[in-house]
C-alpha cells in the first residue's frame, strides 16, 4: 500500500503556503488532492522565482514555489465568480471528504462556500479554513501573511539580537506552523469521522497556532507578569551557546555546551587546555556569568576552522555543534541523502525543466511510506480527467466551459516577475553567491539523467 | 478525559522535554488517553524555566504544566527488568507508544520497534529524534540552535552583516512535536482501517528543512545561494520601524499590486516614480526604495496604520509583545487564552486551542499531573496489590 490516506479525496482552494503545504503532505501520503485555481487570477507563486529567471513563454508552469507547495496534486482551473464554476465545485464537494481553503471569510461567503452550505451537499464533509487571525472575530477578514502572524502571535517581538529590535527569518515561517497544525487537525477530523460518521468545520488561526508554540514567554507574562528581553542566540541554561564565525566568507558554526563534559570536550577540540583549567569556567553558572568573554574567546578560535570539519571534530568530542548550512550544504548533504529526504520530481516535458530534487516530509512511515512523487500540475492539466472522468461531464459541456473561460489552460493576463541578474542580486545582498555549474552538480549528486 | 476526536485511543507516552510532549499534548487535548511514563527522577522538562512565581520546583515549571495537560503520570524505571515488563503489559492494549530518546536508547533497553510491534501488531511505534532513526548523523548531539543551523533556517535568519540568528525559545522542538502528532495520527488512521500498526520516524532537522520556502530551490532553479538580506532591499513586506513600534507593511502580492493606490495610502508622492511602479522595477531599484520606505514609516503609528491599511484590504501586520497579544481584541474575542485550574497552584491562564474543531473540540479537563500521581491507580488497575506496590517502590522500579 502506497500511503495511509489512500481513498481520501480533498478539494483544495488554497493559495501560497498555509493550506497548500499541508495538503501537499496529505497528497504525499496518498490522499487525492484536487487543487483549484483560475485563469482569471494568477497566484503569485506562479509568477515569481522562475526557472532560470525566465519570464518568456509559459512561465507560469515554471515557478519554484508552486512546484514546492503542490507536489502530487491534480490541477483544475475554475472561475468561481461564475455560476457554472460554482456548480462544478458543488459537484466536487458531493464526492469529497475534505474541503480545504485559505482565503478570507469574505471570499468564502461570497462564493457560498461556508461549512453550512457544504454540508447540505455532503453531510459528512470536513471543511478546514486557514486564516491569519481566525474565521470569526473582529479581525476575521483581515488578510495576513506569515510575517504578520509571527508578529501578532508574539514570536517576532521576543526574537532578535540583545541590542536590537525584533527580527524575522527570511521565510514566512508561521505559514508552515499553521500548515503543520492543519495536517494534525484534518487527521483528527478523519479519526472522528471514522468513530462517528460525522464531519465538521475546522477553524485554524495561524496566530493561535504560533502562540501555542511559545508558552514559555506567554506564561511568564500571564503568571509572573514578566516581559521577555531579546537575547539573540543565548540560552538561559547553557554557555557557551551561540553562532561563531569560521574560515571563509559568511561561514558559521552553532555550538551549544550543555554540560561540564561538553565544556571539557570543547576545550580539548579547540586545543585550549588553559580554558579547561580556568576555575572561572568550571561550572555552568560561572560560564553563564562570563558568557560575553567566552563567546569572544571562542569566536576568535573558531574563525581559523572550516565549519564542517570543526563540526565533525566537536561531535566526535561530545559537543553539540552544527555547521550553519547554506542552500548548497543543505542540498548536498550526506545524511539527508542517505535518508532519501529529497525526492526527485520529473517535470512535464512542456516545461523544458529537468528532473529536480525537492524537500520531502519530516516523517517516515514504515509500512505506508508515501506515493511516488509527481510534479505540481501545469495549469489546467487535469481539467478533463476531473470533469469527464470524475464528474462524468460530457465533451460538449467541457467545451462550453472552456469557451466561456470558466476553465482554461493559460492565464488570461500573464505577468511574470523578472528578477534582477544574479550579479545584481549578489550586489544588493539578496544572494550570497551563485554557481554556474549548479545544474551539473545537482544532476551528479542526485544521480539524475538529464 | 474529554469527548474529542480521539476518544478511545490509548497512547503510552515515553517522551520528555518539549518535542515529544507537545506531540502527545495535541493528542491528549483532543481526547486521547495519554499515559505519561516518567523516569523515577521525573521528566527533565519539569526543570524548564520559567517557574510559577519563580519558585524552582518539579511541580511548578510553566512549560511543563502547559506541555502535559490531560495526561496521567506514572513513574517507571525502564532500566529494571520489572519496569520493562510492566511497560510491556501496558503496551499490550495500547494503540500507540511515543518516545523521543536518542535513537540508541530504546534498542539498548531491548525495546526496539520490531520487538514492540511483535508484542502488539496493532501498535504504532512513533519516535521523534534530532536527525531521525537512520543515517550517518543519527547519533550526532543537538540542541535547538544546532537544529536551526543544520536544518537550513539559521543561515537566512538575522542581520546581513551579523551572525545568523535563531528564533527565541524552541520552535524546532514544537514543529517536530506537531509533525509527530500528524504522522502518528496518519498511522493510527491506517491502523483503524486495517488493524496494523507501524513504525513512525520523525526528524527535528527535517522538520526545519521541509518548511523552508525557496531555499534549496533557488539553487536548483538558478544556482543562487540565499542569505540574510540587508534592510535596504526594496522588499515591500519587510518589517519596518514606526514611531511607536514595528509593523509589517504588506500592500499585496507582487505582480498584481496597484502601485498608485499604495503611493496614495502612504502619502508619499516621492514613490510615484517609474523606478518603483512595477515589481521588476522595484527589484532593480531596491536600495533607493528601501531608504525612502524607512523614512516614510518612521512617521507612522502602529495601530493607526494597521487599521487604515486593512480598510484598503492591504495585509499589514503588527508586532505585538506578549502583553499586547494577550490583550489583542481579536484574540480576546476568540477566547484563546483559557483558565486552567491547578489543584495546588490555582488558576493559570494558558494559551488555548491552536485550532477550533466544531464537532470534536479541544479541551483541557485536567491539569498536568504531579510526578507519579497515577502510579498507584494505574498499577492497581493492572492487578498489583498494595504490598507489591510497596516492594516496587522500595526496589526503585516505580
Amino acid at each position: 500500500m502506497a500511503g495511509p490516506l489512500e481513498g481520501v479525496r480533498i478539494v483544495e482552494m488554497g493559495q501560497l503556503i498555509a493550506i497548500p503545504s499541508a495538503m501537499k503532505w496529505m497528497a504525499d501520503m496518498g490522499a487525492q488532492v484536487i487543487r483549484l485555481e483560475s485563469v482569471q487570477r494568477l497566484e503569485s507563486y506562479r509568477t515569481d522565482s522562475l526557472y532560470h529567471n525566465d519570464v518568456d513563454g509559459e512561465f507560469w508552469n515554471r515557478g519554484a514555489n508552486f512546484y514546492e507547495q503542490n507536489r502530487n496534486k491534480l490541477g483544475l482551473t475554475l472561475d468561481l465568480s461564475r455560476d457554472e464554476g460554482r456548480e462544478v465545485l458543488r459537484d466536487l464537494i458531493a464526492v469529497a471528504d475534505v474541503f480545504a481553503e485559505n482565503f478570507t471569510p469574505r471570499v468564502v461567503r461570497n462564493f457560498g462556500l461556508e461549512y453550512e452550505d457544504l454540508r447540505k451537499i455532503r453531510p459528512d464533509i470536513i471543511m478546514v479554513s486557514s486564516t491569519g487571525y481566525g474565521f470569526e472575530g473582529p479581525w476575521a477578514n483581515f488578510g495576513a501573511t506569515g510575517p504578520a502572524t509571527e508578529g501578532a502571535a508574539g514570536l517576532a517581538y521576543i526574537t532578535g539580537y540583545r541590542d536590537g529590535g525584533p527580527v524575522m527569518s527570511e521565510i514566512p515561517f508561521t505559514d508552515y506552523t499553521a500548515g503543520e497544525h492543519t495536517v494534525a487537525a484534518v487527521m483528527l477530523a478523519l479519526m472522528h469521522r471514522l468513530n462517528t460518521g460525522q464531519g465538521q468545520f475546522i477553524d485554524v488561526s495561524q496566530t493561535q497556532t504560533c502562540s501555542a508554540t511559545i508558552p514559555e514567554a506567554l506564561l511568564d507574562w500571564t503568571v509572573n507578569g514578566r516581559m521577555p528581553e531579546r537575547v539573540g542566540n543565548e540560552d538561559p541554561a547553557m554557555s557557551p551557546h551561540g553562532c561563531y564565525p569560521c574560515a571563509g566568507d559568511d561561514r558559521w558554526i552553532a555550538i551549544a555546551v550543555d554540560s561540564d563534559d561538553a565544556w571539557l570536550g570543547l576545550c580539548r577540540v579547540m586545543g585550549r587546555a588553559d580554558w579547561a583549567a580556568d576555575e572561572r569556567y568550571a561550572d555552568v553558572l560561572s560560564r553563564i556569568r562570563y558568557r560575553t568573554e567566552l563567546d569572544k574567546m571562542l569566536g576568535f578560535e573558531t574563525r581559523n576552522h572550516d565549519n564542517h570539519e570543526l563540526m565533525a571534530q566537536l561531535q566526535a568530542g561530545g559537543v553539540a555543534a552544527g555547521a550553519v548550512a547554506d542552500s548548497e550544504d543543505l542540498l548536498f548533504n550526506e545524511h539527508l541523502k542517505e535518508r532519501r529526504f529529497y525526492e526527485i520530481v520529473e517535470h512535464d516535458d512542456a516545461t523544458g525543466m529537468p528532473p529536480l530534487p525537492y524537500a520531502g516530509r519530516p516523517w517516515k512511515l514504515s509500512d505506508t511510506p508515501s506515493v511516488p512523487p509527481k510534479p505540481a500540475p501545469i495549469m489546467g492539466q487535469h481539467n478533463r480527467d476531473i470533469l469527464a472522468g470524475l464528474l462524468g461531464r460530457a465533451d460538449g459541456d467541457i467545451a462550453a466551459l472552456e469557451e466561456a473561460q470558466v476553465i482554461g489552460f493559460a492565464p488570461l493576463s500573464p505577468r511574470g516577475v523578472r528578477r534582477p541578474s544574479l550579479d545584481e542580486q549578489v550586489r544588493q545582498g539578496r544572494m550570497q553567491r551563485y554557481e554556474t555549474d549548479y545544474a551539473e552538480r545537482v544532476a551528479k549528486w542526485f544521480g539524475i539523467n538529464r | 478525559m474529554n469527548n474529542g476526536a480521539l476518544a478511545g485511543v490509548k497512547v503510552v507516552d515515553l517522551t520528555h522535554h518539549i518535542a515529544g510532549p507537545y506531540g502527545t499534548k495535541l493528542l491528549a487535548d483532543f481526547g486521547a488517553d495519554v499515559l505519561k511514563i516518567e523516569r523515577p527522577g521525573g521528566d527533565p522538562g519539569r526543570r524548564l524555566p520559567p517557574f510559577y512565581h519563580d519558585q524552582p520546583d518539579a511541580e511548578k515549571s510553566l512549560p511543563f504544566l502547559y506541555l502535559n495537560t490531560n495526561k496521567r503520570s506514572i513513574t517507571l524505571n525502564l532500566k529494571s527488568e520489572t519496569g520493562r515488563s510492566i511497560l510491556m503489559d501496558l503496551l499490550s492494549d495500547a494503540d500507540a507508544v511515543v518516545e523521543n530518546f536518542a535513537p540508541r536508547v530504546m534498542p539498548s533497553l531491548g525495546l526496539d520497534a520490531d520487538t514492540l510491534r511483535k508484542h502488539n501488531p496493532k501498535l504504532v511505534v512513533a519516535s521523534v529524534s534530532n536527525f531521525g532513526q537512520t543515517g550517518p548523523w543519527r547519533d550526532f548531539r543537538a540542541t535547538e540552535i544546532v537544529e536551526y543551523a543544520l536544518g537550513g533556517l539559521m543561515y537566512i535568519f538575522g542581520a546581513y552583516d551579523r551572525e545568523p540568528l535563531k528564533h527565541a525559545l524552541h520552535q524546532a522542538q514544537f514543529k517536530a512535536g506537531t509533525n509527530l502528532a500528524s504522522a502518528t495520527l496518519m498511522a493510527l488512521y491506517h491502523q483503524r482501517l486495517t488493524g496494523q500498526g507501524q513504525r513512525v520516524d520523525v526528524s527535528i532537522q527535517e522538520s526545519i528543512a521541509s518548511a523552508l520556502r525557496d531555499v534549496t530551490n533557488n539553487y536548483t532553479y538558478t544556482g543562487a545561494v540565499r542569505r540574510r538580506q540587508p534592510n535596504h532591499t526594496g522588499d515591500l513586506t519587510r518589517l519596518r520601524a514606526v514611531s511607536d513600534g514595528y509593523v509589517l507593511p504588506n500592500p499585496g502580492m507582487g505582480a498584481t499590486l496597484d502601485w498608485k493606490v499604495m503611493v496614495d495610502f502612504l502619502e508619499a508622492p516621492e514613490l510615484d516614480d517609474e523606478r518603483f511602479d512595477n515589481a521588476s522595477a522595484r527589484l532593480e531599484n531596491a536600495e533607493a526604495l528601501g531608504d525612502i520606505l524607512d523614512q516614510i514609516f518612521a512617521t507612522k503609528q502602529k495601530q493607526e496604520i494597521f487599521y487604515a491599511a486593512h480598510q484598503k484590504r492591504f495585509i499589514y501586520g503588527v508586532i505585538d509583545s506578549p502583553e499586547e497579544t494577550v490583550d489583542n481584541p481579536q484574540i480576546q474575542a476568540r477566547g484563546y487564552y483559557v483558565p486552567v485550574e491547578h489543584p495546588d497552584l490555582g488558576e493559570i491562564t494558558f494559551p488555548g486551542a491552536p485550532f477550533l474543531m466544531s464537532g470534536s473540540p479541544w479541551a483541557v479537563t485536567d491539569a498536568a499531573p504531579r510526578l507519579g500521581e497515577h502510579t498507584g491507580a494505574v498499577l492497581g488497575d493492572m492487578g498489583y496489590s498494595a504490598q507489591e506496590l510497596t516492594w516496587l517502590r522500595a526496589s526503585e522500579v516505580i
